[in-house]
């Protein structure tokens, strides 16, 4: 800056509303004196520790701050000061500039969608081992309990059913060395859930009277359900499900920031969708544990796929259905795909 | 300037300008965003003070801009707070609903104070013509009318609660003041009962088309399965198509109700708010340009998979800025600020650690 520049502008005083045509003048050594336009007296100066730039914000004028409170605004709301700090000048320039634009257009979904689908499941299994036992186990009581008062009836099958599955309870948890003392097999009957299990975080291990009707004469399919409910706790999923959905939810609070009533139901329903999409994750992953554990007890991954037909079959028709649009409103992976991923092995 | 030779006591009155633009905005917005992502969530706080600035500053009563002077650290601190209280909220009612529970009281407590700070922080940080605002409002009035009012407007079936809603407007705007002068409102009951009713018989008015609706693709489907179509197909496809109905109903009722009701109150509201010898303001929202506004904006951003919330955000401004009037007395001319009293503009001694709006968005 060689000579003095001069800005139109208004100015007012510090906490006044009252407001001057001014004109700021700032020296080459940064002294800035301000003077009114209409009388020409000085309004205020001030040597460069006295006094800032604001930020420089696209289409907006950047207002010069005293310390003492008082502001000048240039007239021309695309004036920049040469004295503008290099921060803000960067931030203005990436905002405007098409070519940053464009990169920002294209790295942002992709690093979001990374974030989403790499970064946050290797943070919640990291995570996950952070979390006390204790904690764990208060929490499958605590739904077990729930459960059992609302959804869970006592089981009605005949005692030689009921002595078929635990014996092979009792052979995959003998063979695969798992920890009796964590893990329990619970029998119940129940309307809500039909033919189902389900795995609780402290070991709990609930098969409904439908389901092991629905699979008594096929044994190693049993075997396969139990298998795949161990594979959930083995996998932790109950926790690692909570860590994720909660790592997602901050991502897209933090990051789209205030959802304004509209966004906020359509932030929601993706909340559900991503949650959804962990859900299969881990459902793929105890499916993958279950056929893996058959090998292991040297029965057959078809074994896996036959319990899957079942009640592919059982469930009928809306089973069968699955669009696209219903596979991403669903906790489960496509029954067939689960079929052919036994199959294959 | 042009100001004094105005007649004393005539006031200016205009429309509220809106200059901001969606091409413009959305390279602040997506490179914002990409930084935000990049610094896992940290210049969010920048990003939300220049989304501000942007939007403040383009907004002008009276040939003069609102200025938003939040400081980008204050911002980034609140959220780390929020950032903690919500984790903990969230990980202990997965982990146990009771605890959760057991949480809420002392939550329900909490948010009074949480409402007070956000208001505060806001206001001060909102400026025009170089004078702050400021909200005066303490902690036991919004327990009184956030917490107390609404859960005694539950034993009363809901039915006290649009007047709850009328306390808590009043509450609010009344502590409002701006150069020494404080918001009068002097709002109806009646106003609210009225905008609540509106919006609840449109619901139950779609609520019927739902019902209609569904049966007649029930019927369509009957006679498809009827005409021998394979079954299942056509079962599948009609859940399918009945739930993608429900769900666009959905949205429609939410943006049909929350328009009769944001646009009835607004408007009422501004129509009996004043800043005694300073400012009268006057909204002319219209329910169904505004619905439309909601849905498209809605509808807009679904198609573009977000893409097109910076226009939306852009659009709903200059709408809400052109509905409203504001007639401005030349006392504005004069006004000081009571409210700034510290002899550093630049903020730079340390906030105290709460002073901040504990918020995640």
């Amino acid at each position: 800056m060689h000579s003095t520049i001069f800005v139109q502008g208004q100015f007012q005083h510090a906490g006044s509303s009252t407001l001057y045509a001014a004109v700021a003048e700032l020296s080459p050594q940064g002294m800035l004196h301000i003077r009114c336009t209409d009388n020409n007296t000085q309004l205020a100066q001030a040597c460069p520790p006295d006094y800032r730039f604001g930020s420089a914000v696209p289409g907006l004028a950047v207002e010069l701050r005293l310390r003492d409170g008082a502001v000048f605004v240039p007239s021309d709301s695309h004036y920049r000061w040469p004295r503008l700090s290099k921060r803000s000048a960067l931030a203005e320039r990436l905002e405007s500039h098409k070519l940053s634009v464009v990169a920002a257009l294209l790295l942002s979904p992709l690093l979001l969608w990374w974030i989403m689908v790499d970064l946050m499941p290797m943070l919640a299994s990291a995570a996950v081992p952070l979390v006390p036992d204790s904690v764990k186990q208060q929490m499958g009581r605590q739904t077990f309990y729930s459960l059992q008062k609302t959804t869970l009836e006592p089981t009605e099958l005949p005692a030689e059913q009921q002595a078929m599955v635990r014996y092979h309870w009792q052979m995959a948890l003998n063979q695969l060395s798992l920890e009796q003392r964590q893990y329990q097999l619970h029998l119940f009957k129940s309307d809500f859930f039909g033919a189902n299990a389900f795995a609780l975080p402290d070991g709990t291990v609930v098969i409904t009277d439908q389901l092991v009707s629905l699979l008594k004469d096929q044994p190693d399919a049993i075997l396969a359900v139990l298998l795949h409910e161990i594979g959930h706790v083995e996998g932790q999923h109950s926790v690692r499900l909570i860590a994720q959905s909660l790592g997602a939810t901050l991502v897209i609070g933090i990051v789209f920031g205030n959802p304004e009533g509209v966004a906020d139901l359509l932030l929601g329903s993706g909340a559900v969708l991503l949650q959804n999409a962990f859900s299969r994750d881990m459902e793929r992953e105890a499916d993958q544990f279950a056929i893996a554990k058959l090998a292991a007890l040297g029965k057959s991954p078809q074994a896996f796929a036959d319990a899957m037909s079942a009640l592919l079959a059982s469930h009928g028709d809306d089973g069968e259905q699955s669009s696209a649009l219903l596979k991403y409103l669903s906790t489960h992976p496509d029954t067939r795909e689960r079929i052919e991923q036994a199959t294959a092995n | 300037m042009e100001n004094n030779q105005q007649t004393m006591a005539q006031p200016r009155v205009d429309k509220v300008a809106f200059s901001g633009k969606a091409g413009e905005f959305f390279g602040i917005w997506i490179v914002n965003l990409l930084l935000s992502i990049v610094t896992l969530g940290i210049y969010s706080a920048w990003a939300k003070v220049r989304t501000n600035q942007y939007f403040y500053g383009h907004t002008r009563i009276d040939n003069q801009p609102f200025r938003y002077l939040a400081n980008p650290i204050q911002i980034l601190k609140g959220r780390i707070i929020a950032v903690i209280i919500f984790a903990l909220f969230f990980a202990l009612s997965s982990l146990s609903p009771q605890a959760a529970l057991l949480l809420a009281l002392p939550f329900m407590l909490l948010s009074p104070w949480l409402i007070v700070q956000s208001m505060k922080f806001n206001l001060r940080m909102t400026s025009y013509r170089n004078v702050r605002f400021a909200f005066h409002g303490e902690y036991l009035g919004a327990l009184k009318y956030f917490v107390l009012l609404p859960v005694l407007a539950v034993f009363t079936l809901y039915l006290a609660m649009p007047w709850a809603l009328k306390k808590m407007d009043q509450y609010l705007v009344s502590n409002i003041s701006f150069g020494g002068k404080t918001l009068q409102i002097n709002t109806d009951t009646s106003s609210y009962y009225i905008a609540a009713l509106v919006a609840f018989a449109s619901i139950m008015g779609l609520a019927i088309v739902i019902g209609i609706a569904v049966a007649i693709i029930g019927f369509i489907g009957a006679v498809m399965v009827g005409d021998g179509i394979d079954s299942t197909a056509g079962r599948g496809a009609i859940a399918a198509l009945i739930s993608v109905v429900m769900f666009a109903l959905y949205f429609v009722g939410f943006a049909l109700s929350g328009a009769i009701y944001q646009c009835m109150i607004r408007n009422h509201l501004f129509e009996r708010t004043e800043l005694p010898g300073v400012a009268k303001f006057k909204s002319e929202m219209q329910v169904i340009p505004y619905a439309w506004l909601i849905l498209s904006n809605l509808l807009a951003i679904i198609v573009t998979v977000g893409l097109a919330y910076p226009w939306t955000k852009i659009r709903k401004a200059a709408y809400l800025a052109g509905v409203t009037t504001v007639a401005v007395y030349p006392a504005i001319d004069s006004l000081v600020d009571e409210v700034q009293q510290d002899s550093n503009a630049f903020g730079e001694e340390a906030a105290g650690l709460f002073d901040v709006d504990v918020s995640l968005a």
